[in-house]
C-alpha cells in the first residue's frame, strides 16, 4: 500500500501489502439467485414492483428487500417472489393491450385443483408492474386467460406477470409495525435540511459580497 | 419516582445503543453481500437513533444535551455493557453479538413499553417495531448460517463462546434495581435475562450450534459503572475526532 | 454518484451491418416514439454492449464511491451528521445494488461484474481515486460530486432503457437528500468558525480539479456517438453536463464567500457559456489507468470485503438454485 489509509476502518482491515494475484472469478451463484420485490405504499393500495434482490432464500430476500426498498417513504407491506417462479408475456407497444395479442396455447402442466395466482400489469413501458388481482386457475396459461377476462378490458396493458400465490411470500399483518417509524426518519430526507437562513445571515453580515 | 434510578437506566440503554450502532456502522461498504450491507447499516442507524431518543429523555431530566453527552465523555463515564464495545471482528462475531444483543433489547423494549414511567414507555412503544426487525434479521441469519456448512457453524460457535461472557454482562444489576422493579419501571435484569435465555435457546435449538452451560460462565460485569475493556476509549476518541476540533462549533 | 466520464469509447461491436434491418427499424421506431426498451425486447448488440458498459461503470462508481465518504463514517460530528453520513454512504451501496440489477437484465451477471471491478478490468468514476483528507472533503463530495451526479443521472433517466430509467428515478430521489445534506454541511462549515471555514476552503481547493474532470473530456463526435444519441443511450454531452453543473453550483459556492481555485473561471455573458482552465486530462488518463492516489486502496478494500464475506456466501449457496436474470 503506497498510502496509509485515511479511513481508520480500512486500517483495521489490515489490507495485504504489495502485489496480489488477480482474484479468481467468482463462482456461479456466489451472489445467489434473484427474487422480485413488491411494496404497498399505504393500506389498501395495490402492491407495486420495486426491484430485485439477490438472496439465498425467500426469508432472507424479505430481510433484504425491506431495507433496500422500504427504508424511505411510507410502506405497509412487502411481497417477495422468486424470479424463476414468475412467468411473463411478451411486451406490447405502449397503448396496446397484450391480452389482445395473446396466442393461448394448451398448458403443458395443470394442477388438479384450481389454485390462486397473482396477476401484475405493466401499463406503460418504463413504469413498474402493479398488482391487478388474483385469479383461480390450474396453470399459468389458464391464469392468464382468467386474468384477461377479469382485468383485461381496462386500458392498455403492455406486459403481464403471473405467479402462483403460494410462491409469494407476503409480510404479515402483525409485521406492519416494522414500518411505522419510517416517515419519522427525517435525517434521510432532503426536506430536513434547510440552510437558507444561514446563507442569508452570512450574506448580510458580509456585505458587500465578495464579488468575483 | 427516584430520578437517579431513571437516569441510571436511561444511561445504560442509551450508551449500549450508541456504541453498538457505532460499531455496526463500521461495516458500511464492507459487508459480505450488497443487500446485507444495506440492511446492517439501517440497523446501525436505528440504534444511533434509539440512543438519541434516550439521551433526549436524559436532557429533559437535566443532563447535558445529547451531542455533549455522547461526544465528550470518557470511557469511564460510559454505562454500556462491554459486549457492545468489542471490535467487530469477522462477520460471524458481529452477527452473534447482534443476535445476543437484540434478543435482549426487544425484551427491554417490550417491558419498557408497559413502564410506569411514561416518557420511557412512549419511546419504547414507538421504537419497538424497529427492534422487531433487528431480531427477525438476527434470528433469520443465525438459523440459516447455523444449519449450513461446517465452516460457518464452527465460526458461529466460536464467536458464540467468545461473546457469551460479555453478553451475560448485559444483565449486570443496577444500583437501583429493586427500586426500578418496585416502581414498575420494568421487571429488572433477572427477568430480562430469564426471558432472553428462553428466546435465544429456542433459536439455537433450531441450528447445529450448542449453547454452553451458562452456569459455568463468569459474566463480564463492570460496564454499567464505567469499567471497560481497552477498546472503548479508542472508539470514543475516533468518534469525537472531528467534534472535538471545536465542541462549541455547529457542524 | 456518477459523472459519465470516459464511458463511450468505440468498441468492436460498432458494426450494425450484421443486424436484421427490419428489427433494427422497429427498435429505432420505438425509441423515436418515446417508448422505453424492456429486457426481453430485441435490441442491437451495440446497444446491449454499450448499456452494460455504462450501467456497470455506474454501479462500480457507487460501490467505490461509498469509500471516500465512508472514510468519515465513524467520525461524523454530532448525532445529526452521524446518522445522515451513515444513511448517505448506505445509499451509495443501495444504488450499486439497483444498478448491478439493471445491468444484469442485459445479461451480465453480478458475479462477473464484481470480478471485473476487482481485477481492474472495468472502470469507475475517476474522482473516487482521490482521498478525503478531512471531514470537510467528505462534505464537498456529498454536495458537489453528488450535484454533478444528479446532472448526469437526471439526463440518463430520460434514456431509452426501462430498467436503467427505473433505477435512476429511485436513485435521483435519494440523491436529492445527498445534495441537501451536503449543502447543509458545507454551509455550516463556511459560515462557522474560522477553523471550519479554512477546512472547507482547503477541501474545495483539493476537490475542484477532480470535479472539473467528473463529466469526462469533451466528446469526440463520431457516427458512433450519433448512433448512441439516436438510441437515447447518450443523453447529453460531457460539456453540456459540465456547463449545467457550473451554472447551477458556482453561484452557490460564491455566495458563501468561498473561492473556486481557478482564476479563469467566469461566465461569458455573450455566449452564455462558462470559461475555465482546461482540466489536466493527462492526469485524468493517468489516474483512470490506475496511477491515482487511492486506486490501489479502493480496489484492495473492495476485494478484501468480498474475500472476507466469502464464507457467508459459500455457506448459503444452494447449488440446485437456478439463476434467472431479474425481470425488470
Amino acid at each position: 500500500m503506497s498510502l496509509k489509509s485515511l479511513d481508520p476502518r480500512v486500517t483495521r482491515l489490515n489490507l495485504p501489502e504489495g502485489e496480489v494475484p488477480a482474484m479468481e472469478p467468482k463462482p456461479e451463484l456466489d451472489q445467489f439467485e434473484t427474487y422480485e420485490a413488491f411494496h404497498q405504499k399505504k393500506e389498501g393500495a395495490a402492491y407495486t414492483y420495486v426491484g430485485p434482490v439477490h438472496a439465498p432464500n425467500e426469508d432472507v430476500a424479505f430481510l433484504f428487500a425491506k431495507e433496500q426498498y422500504s427504508r424511505r417513504f411510507a410502506c405497509t407491506g412487502i411481497w417477495i417472489a422468486r424470479t424463476e417462479n414468475i412467468q411473463l408475456t411478451l411486451y406490447g407497444n405502449d397503448s396496446e393491450n397484450v391480452y389482445d395479442m395473446m396466442r393461448v396455447e394448451e398448458p403443458a402442466e395443470r394442477s388438479e385443483q384450481p389454485e390462486p395466482y397473482e396477476i401484475f400489469h405493466l401499463k406503460k413501458r418504463g413504469k413498474a408492474h402493479v398488482h391487478a388481482g388474483r385469479v383461480m386457475a390450474t396453470s399459468y396459461l389458464e391464469a392468464l386467460q382468467e386474468a384477461k377476462q377479469q382485468f383485461g378490458e381496462k386500458g392498455p396493458v403492455v406486459n403481464v406477470w403471473v405467479v402462483r400465490s403460494k410462491d409469494v411470500l407476503q409480510s404479515a399483518e402483525e409485521d406492519k409495525d416494522m414500518w411505522t417509524t419510517i416517515p419519522e426518519k427525517k435525517y434521510r430526507e432532503a426536506i430536513a435540511y434547510k440552510v437558507m437562513d444561514k446563507i442569508t445571515k452570512y450574506k448580510e453580515e458580509n456585505k458587500p459580497t465578495t464579488a468575483q | 419516582m427516584n430520578e437517579q434510578a431513571i437516569k441510571d437506566l436511561l444511561y445504560k440503554l442509551a450508551d449500549d445503543q450508541l456504541i453498538l450502532g457505532h460499531r455496526n456502522s463500521e461495516w458500511t461498504g464492507f459487508g459480505p453481500i450488497l443487500e446485507e450491507d444495506i440492511a446492517f447499516s439501517s440497523m446501525a442507524q436505528d440504534k444511533i437513533g434509539h440512543s438519541l431518543a434516550f439521551y433526549t429523555l436524559l436532557q429533559e431530566l437535566g443532563e447535558a444535551e445529547p451531542d455533549t453527552v455522547a461526544f465528550t465523555r470518557n470511557a469511564n463515564q460510559f454505562h454500556n455493557s462491554q459486549l457492545v464495545e468489542l471490535p467487530n471482528g469477522e462477520y460471524d462475531f458481529s452477527l452473534i453479538r447482534h443476535f445476543l444483543y437484540d434478543n435482549a433489547e426487544i425484551i427491554r423494549f417490550e417491558m419498557l413499553s408497559q413502564s410506569s414511567y411514561e416518557p420511557i414507555a412512549k419511546v419504547a412503544t414507538k421504537l419497538k417495531g424497529e427492534v422487531k426487525y433487528h431480531v427477525l434479521h438476527a434470528n433469520t441469519w443465525i438459523k440459516n448460517l447455523g444449519t449450513s456448512t461446517e465452516e460457518a457453524i464452527l465460526r458461529l460457535q466460536s464467536s458464540l463462546n467468545e461473546a457469551l461472557p460479555y453478553a451475560l454482562g448485559m444483565f449486570e444489576k443496577s444500583k437501583f434495581e429493586q427500586e426500578l422493579i418496585d416502581a414498575g419501571v420494568y421487571a429488572g435484569e433477572e427477568a430480562v435475562k430469564a426471558e432472553w435465555l428462553k428466546r435465544i435457546t429456542a433459536v439455537i435449538e433450531k441450528t447445529d450450534l450448542k449453547l454452553p452451560d451458562l452456569e459455568s460462565i463468569k459474566p463480564k460485569f463492570g460496564g454499567r459503572y464505567g469499567e471497560h475493556t481497552e477498546h472503548l476509549q479508542p472508539l470514543l476518541d475516533e468518534m469525537a475526532e472531528v467534534f472535538k476540533i471545536d465542541p462549541t462549533a455547529e457542524w | 454518484m456518477y459523472g459519465g466520464g470516459n464511458v463511450f469509447e468505440a468498441t468492436k461491436f460498432d458494426d450494425l451491418q450484421t443486424e436484421d434491418p427490419a428489427k433494427l427499424a422497429e427498435f429505432e421506431a420505438r425509441i423515436a416514439r418515446g417508448e422505453k426498451i424492456e429486457p426481453t425486447d430485441w435490441m442491437p448488440e451495440l446497444y446491449r454492449k454499450q448499456l452494460i458498459r455504462m450501467i456497470e461503470q455506474h454501479a462500480h462508481s457507487e460501490i467505490i464511491g461509498a469509500l471516500p465518504e465512508g472514510t468519515w463514517i465513524t467520525r461524523a460530528p454530532g448525532f445529526r451528521r452521524k446518522m445522515a453520513q451513515m444513511a448517505k454512504v448506505q445509499d451509495e451501496v443501495g444504488h450499486a445494488q439497483l444498478l448491478y440489477s439493471a445491468a444484469e437484465t442485459l445479461g451480465k451477471s453480478r458475479e462477473q461484474m464484481l470480478t471485473d471491478l476487482i481485477n481492474g478490468k472495468s472502470k469507475y468514476s475517476n474522482v473516487f481515486n482521490y482521498p478525503a483528507f478531512t471531514w470537510a472533503d467528505s462534505n464537498i463530495i456529498s454536495w458537489l460530486i453528488d450535484a454533478g451526479a444528479i446532472v448526469n443521472q437526471m439526463a440518463n433517466a430520460k434514456g431509452s432503457y426501462g430498467p436503467y430509467s427505473r433505477a435512476l428515478e429511485r436513485i435521483c430521489a435519494e440523491e436529492a437528500f445527498h445534495l441537501k445534506y451536503g449543502h447543509d454541511a458545507v454551509v455550516h462549515m463556511a459560515t462557522g468558525t474560522p477553523k471550519q471555514r479554512e477546512m472547507i476552503q482547503a477541501a474545495l481547493n483539493r476537490w475542484w480539479p477532480p470535479i472539473m474532470t467528473f463529466f469526462g473530456p469533451s466528446d469526440k463526435m463520431s457516427t458512433h456517438t450519433e448512433t448512441l444519441v439516436r438510441w437515447k443511450v447518450k443523453m447529453a454531452t460531457n460539456d453540456e453536463c459540465r456547463q449545467q453543473f457550473l451554472d447551477m453550483y458556482v453561484p452557490k459556492i460564491w455566495e458563501l464567500g468561498l473561492t473556486v481555485p481557478d482564476p479563469n473561471l467566469k461566465k461569458n455573458m455573450e455566449t452564455g457559456q462558462w470559461e475555465y482552465t482546461e482540466p489536466d486530462w493527462d492526469e485524468f488518463k493517468r489516474v483512470i489507468n490506475g496511477d491515482g492516489p487511492c486506486n490501489a486502496e479502493r480496489l484492495a478494500v473492495r476485494r478484501t470485503a468480498e474475500e472476507r464475506g466469502a464464507w457467508v456466501r459459500r455457506a448459503l449457496l444452494n447449488p440446485k438454485a437456478k439463476y434467472v436474470k431479474p425481470l425488470a
